[in-house]
């Protein structure tokens, strides 16, 4: 597996920087209120779960599994409704935004899935290429700002590969390039270094602090207690339903 | 309306592979259907224009009267009709005709020429002047005991009764191949939405609008629409030239109207047009209707 050319990208983040208008008007980036979430009639996953999440901020979500990690960045991704309580985003209680307006709103949330979620049909280009499509992008500038950032997350020579015929790694980088091209105010990643060696995994932190750096307010719900243990940010810990915040030395 | 690129691989879908097809054969019959009603609907318009504006008198033979007697009855009748409004001409068929006219039926060896046969007489209105049919009606009658006139009303409104009902029932079938290919469509739609829910999901979270996704099921569906429309169409279309050639074969003019009119034509053509349109939106209306139950 070649190792991304982690310098290239993070050069192409400060090149957008140039171009991204962070707004950070509102105090909170996301704020859980009582937050409750249940999958149809089953119990409760989530139980009165309140936290704030301030602009430019980085936590890593941590818990047992079970604990309801992914359903929490489910709420956080607009994947699921909470059953009870208020989450908002951006400063917006969610419930109350008109059901239109919130693809604009998913447009400022970059998600790295855990299983990628690739579209297994479509080229490592049209994969990337898809968040700015939907949104409208000119075909010619999408060219343009796709094959920059394939360039400088080294899959320049994947264009037109379909995601099967890449590695677990390759395949992960092409998640991140799709989740970041739309220059999102929120990136969740859910366990992005489940499927890449050690040293990858500490990469593709260092690119998401890089993101961070720019204004991004990051997520990142993990297992990996080295990693987490080994950059110094705040813990947002899950367990039996609940969430409490932890530090373990962090440095915000 | 067509898109060049897609995000969701629907060609390769089973459900979508056979919608020509279903298309196809839906257009195909809604095309006959709606022939036999234009057909018909030109027939009727035929017939009721060869009954119209003619009215026939008609003076029973009485017996023991001679040739020279009943000349003059018809000859009286005739001059009742002339002084009628709105009446251009009268013309007592001959007996020849009339002969011809009963030898069908009953037959070649048949006397015909002994037969009291009644006297008919062809009354041409005039299209520009309303006609006293109820006056003549009466001054006939009061003239000429054993006369009577026939306006054919009674026929006509039956048969335009007759022809209604048929092409209401055409009206129907056509509604219901509609329909039936709007279910199909629905169907298949929402087999397509199961089959690519983990995409779609995808597109969701990622900003696409509904109008986004629809698009992409809508575009596929109106091109596979107009495929089939054009399948069915053609076959439609060749099957009704093959009837109008085995019509014609039989050199009797059962169908003599089995020539469409040039408006017509527009109206089968638009047949598969119509059913293109039904697919796009039933196709639509169902990715609609399943995205907004997502969050």
């Amino acid at each position: 597996m070649s190792v991304p050319r982690t310098h290239y990208f993070i050069a192409f983040l400060r090149h957008l920087q140039t171009r991204v208008l962070v707004t950070n008007a509102a105090n909170s980036v996301v704020r859980f209120e009582n937050v409750g979430m249940r999958y149809e009639a089953g119990p409760e996953v989530l139980r009165d779960v309140t936290f704030t999440l301030p602009p430019a901020s980085f936590h890593f979500l941590t818990g047992p599994s079970g604990a309801g990690k992914s359903s929490l960045l489910r709420l956080m991704y607009l994947a699921n409704r909470p059953s009870r309580g208020v989450v908002s985003l951006f400063g917006k209680d969610v419930s109350q935004i008109e059901r239109r307006a919130l693809p604009e709103l998913r447009r400022n949330i970059g998600v790295v899935f855990q299983d990628f979620r690739l579209l297994d049909h479509q080229s490592v280009f049209d994969n990337v290429a898809l968040p700015l499509r939907v949104a409208g992008g000119k075909e010619d500038q999408i060219r343009k700002h796709v094959s920059e950032l394939l360039q400088w997350v080294g899959l320049e020579n994947a264009l037109d590969n379909l995601p099967s015929t890449l590695s677990g790694g390759e395949q992960q980088r092409v998640a991140i390039a799709r989740a970041v091209i739309g220059r999102p105010r929120l990136l969740l990643a859910d366990e992005p270094t489940g499927n890449v060696d050690d040293a990858i995994a500490v990469r593709l932190l260092y690119l998401f602090e890089e993101l961070n750096r720019m204004g991004t307010s990051v997520v990142i719900a993990t297992h990996n207690e080295a990693l987490v243990s080994r950059f110094k940010h705040r813990q947002l810990h899950l367990e039996h339903g609940g969430v409490e915040f932890r530090s373990d030395g962090a440095d915000s | 309306m067509l898109l060049r690129r897609s995000d969701l691989p629907l060609s390769k879908d089973p459900a979508v592979r056979i919608l020509p097809w279903v298309v196809g054969l839906m257009v195909y019959l809604a095309t006959l259907t709606l022939a036999v009603a234009l057909l018909i609907s030109t027939l009727a318009a035929d017939w009721s224009a060869g009954l119209t504006g003619t009215v026939t008198i008609h003076i029973t033979a009485i017996s023991d009267e001679t040739d020279t007697e009943m000349t003059r009855r018809v000859e009286e009748a005739i001059r009742i009709a002339m002084k009628t409004p709105g009446v251009d001409s009268a013309r007592a068929v001959p007996v020849a005709q009339v002969a011809a006219l009963l030898a069908p039926w009953l037959g070649d060896k048949a006397p015909i020429d002994d037969l009291p046969l009644p006297r008919i007489i062809d009354v041409q209105l005039s299209s520009s002047e309303k006609p006293d049919i109820a006056g003549l009606k009466t001054r006939l009658t009061e003239a000429i005991p054993s006369a009577g006139l026939d306006d054919h009303q009674l026929w006509r409104d039956r048969l335009v009764n007759f022809l209604s009902a048929i092409q209401l029932v055409a009206g129907v079938m056509v509604a219901l191949i509609g329909v039936t290919t709007a279910t199909v469509v629905v169907f298949a739609t929402r087999s397509g939405l199961a089959v690519h829910n983990e995409v779609i999901e995808v597109l969701h979270l990622i900003g696409a609008r509904d109008e986004y996704v629809a698009h992409q099921f809508q575009s596929n569906a109106l091109k596979l629409g107009l495929r089939g429309g054009a399948i069915g169409s053609v076959g439609g279309i060749l099957t009704l030239l093959a009837i109008r050639y085995s019509a014609a074969n039989l050199e009797i003019e059962v169908f003599p109207t089995l020539i469409f009119q040039l408006w017509q034509w527009p109206v089968l053509l638009g047949v598969p047009l119509l059913a293109a349109l039904i697919v796009r939106f039933s196709a639509r209306f169902t990715v609609m209707q399943a995205l907004r139950r997502m969050p």
